[in-house]
């Protein structure tokens, strides 16, 4: 067995002129991209005032349900609080662009027509082009020069199972498992990397593209998920219901808080 | 002092937000003195923001530029910075140079909330109330959970004699900290101011109910001995003419046991001053009495 463990010569050349560039190009390449993909991430979108007050305006009447069944807000207030909001949930006076026409018919917003959402949607994807194109790149360049190399050896035995995993490029079915083909050192790299990355750049890198390949999409999908188109008065409307559910359940802390205190201090018998 | 528990000072009166200026500024000397600065990591640029307010505070205009120099170096175009500048220029510039800045500031971003509340403070100090208040609702109308903006417009309102509409801000400060005695206490301090009294009472009576059952065993401390005197004050006016019970703008009705708070508090006010022996308390003991004795 000895005999066929050096059975193939490896050329301390191929270490110094195919392992070590594969390896450094792929870590360079990384530490590149994540210095491009923080050059490319436009600063959050600047939101008009109107746009603010559309966003925050269902909290108002969340903040007055929050406490409405024991709310420290006498009737009188809570009832003109709980109507301003009521009609203008209704009249639709906090919606961005003003209260919707009559006429004009209702549609869901069409995040393609909506400059903030394309602008998110190109985003994701430049991240995403900053993502594949230096992998294919790399690749090719793999295929073209090194193609059916063999780069290291492998100091423990594997099964046959591994041999589509670590030799590919290479259509051989005697060779040993443990001899590692260019292309199946690329794929290590590309999978392996990460770690190295969090040691260089930190935890919060985008230099691992790997996670990103898992996944085509994912990170256009956090980019919608991110900035959801809603539609304002649609909730308003259903915040509606939720206003007049409050009403009814509200009461105020100081119906018959004479008597608590009394109680409290002992000045009246306890029921 | 050494250095380390200046520091350590420091930090505290950051964590808490204490504006003991004098002290801050005296530790803060101390620590540029001993050229600590930069060792402080990414604490030093907290501890210049907090020297460069406290010099200010204190008049040390020369120290304030200091730190704002290295700041406004380290952090160009940071909101933070620009505000601590328009600070700076309050200190010393004058009215109209304040206010154009942070127009300034605000047209580069409309959005910008804390340039916004200076210059909302900017336009009360200068005493033009009108466009304060105009301001003011503008931007609660887009920040509504600033709480400190409603009490600042409850407070310009009642320094105008507008309680009602004070009072409607304070509910919507009421509806942000359910929880806060002491605003509980301003509604209840308002309303009375507004004649209001027996809305006046009741919110009076929440303030000490707010507190759990011990305290009833104990005597009533701090905002609690301003609420009994409240409720002394109400139930007492309550007592003497009835009728003001009726005129209650948010038809609040008159507790029936009327009788039995003003025992009840006139007790808890007497107890408050019990006990002591220094000499301010023995002296608010005898005007207390006094006052009590007098109806």
């Amino acid at each position: 067995m000895a005999g066929s463990a050096v059975s193939l010569y490896l050329d301390p050349q191929i270490r110094d002129w195919v392992l070590f560039p594969i390896t450094m190009v792929m870590i360079l390449v990384g530490v590149l991209r994540h210095y491009v993909v923080l050059l490319l991430q436009s600063s959050p979108q600047q939101l008009s005032r109107r746009a603010i007050r559309e966003q925050r305006a269902l909290a108002r009447s969340q903040i007055l349900r929050a406490t409405a069944a024991h709310s420290p807000v006498p009737p009188s207030f809570y009832s003109a609080i709980s109507r301003h909001l009521s009609q203008a949930y209704e009249a639709g006076s906090y919606l961005k662009d003003g209260p919707p026409k009559g006429d004009a018919p209702v549609t869901p917003p069409n995040p393609m027509s909506d400059p903030a959402a394309m602008d998110g949607m190109m985003a994701g994807l430049k991240t995403q082009m900053v993502m594949m194109v230096p992998q294919m790149v790399i690749m090719g360049w793999i295929n073209f020069f090194f193609q059916g190399f063999v780069l290291i050896k492998l100091p423990f035995p594997l099964t046959l199972g591994f041999k589509s995993m670590l030799q590919r490029g290479i259509e051989t079915p005697d060779m040993d498992v443990r001899w590692v083909s260019s292309l199946s050192w690329y794929f290590l790299n590309f999978f392996g990397l990460n770690g190295l990355y969090r040691l260089i750049l930190g935890n919060e890198n985008s230099a691992d593209s790997s996670s990103a390949m898992a996944s085509p999409f994912a990170a256009q999908q956090g980019a919608v998920a991110a900035a959801p188109v809603q539609d304002f008065n649609k909730l308003f409307k259903a915040e509606l219901e939720n206003l007049e559910f409050a009403e009814g359940i509200y009461s105020w802390a100081g119906d018959n808080i004479e008597n608590r205190v009394l109680r409290k201090y002992g000045k009246l018998a306890n029921r | 002092m050494s250095l380390s528990s200046a520091l350590e000072t420091l930090a505290n009166y950051r964590a808490n937000n204490t504006r003991a200026s004098l002290d801050t500024f005296k530790k803060g000397a101390q620590v540029l003195k001993a050229n600590a600065v930069s060792k402080l990591g990414d604490d030093s640029w907290d501890f210049l923001e907090q020297l460069m307010l406290a010099a200010i505070d204190i008049g040390r205009i020369d120290i304030a530029d200091a730190c704002l120099k290295q700041l406004s170096d380290k952090f160009p175009g940071s909101q933070r910075v620009e505000i601590l500048q328009g600070i700076r220029i309050e200190a010393t510039g004058s009215s109209e140079i304040q206010l154009q800045y942070y127009v300034q500031l605000l047209k580069a971003d409309p959005t910008n909330a804390a340039a916004w509340k200076r210059m909302i403070s900017v336009l009360r100090r200068n005493g033009e109330l009108a466009e304060a208040v105009e301001e003011l609702t503008l931007y609660l109308d887009t920040f509504y959970s600033d709480l400190e903006g409603w009490l600042e417009l409850a407070d310009i309102y009642s320094s105008c004699n507008r309680y009602t509409l004070a009072l409607q801000s304070l509910s919507h400060a009421l509806l942000l900290s359910p929880q806060n005695p002491f605003t509980v206490l301003q509604f209840a301090e308002t309303a009375y101011t507004a004649g209001d009294l027996p809305l006046a009472l009741k919110m009076f009576l929440l303030v000490i109910d707010m507190d759990d059952e011990s305290a009833a065993k104990e005597p009533p401390q701090g905002y609690n001995i301003r609420a009994w005197y409240g409720i002394k004050l109400c139930t007492r006016r309550l007592i003497q003419s009835p009728s003001l019970g009726a005129s209650s703008s948010s038809k609040t009705p008159v507790p029936k046991s009327l009788n039995a708070i003003e025992e009840l508090a006139t007790e808890q006010v007497l107890v408050a001053f019990r006990n002591k022996r220094d000499a301010g308390t023995k002296l608010n003991r005898d005007v207390t009495t006094r006052w009590m004795a007098a109806f």
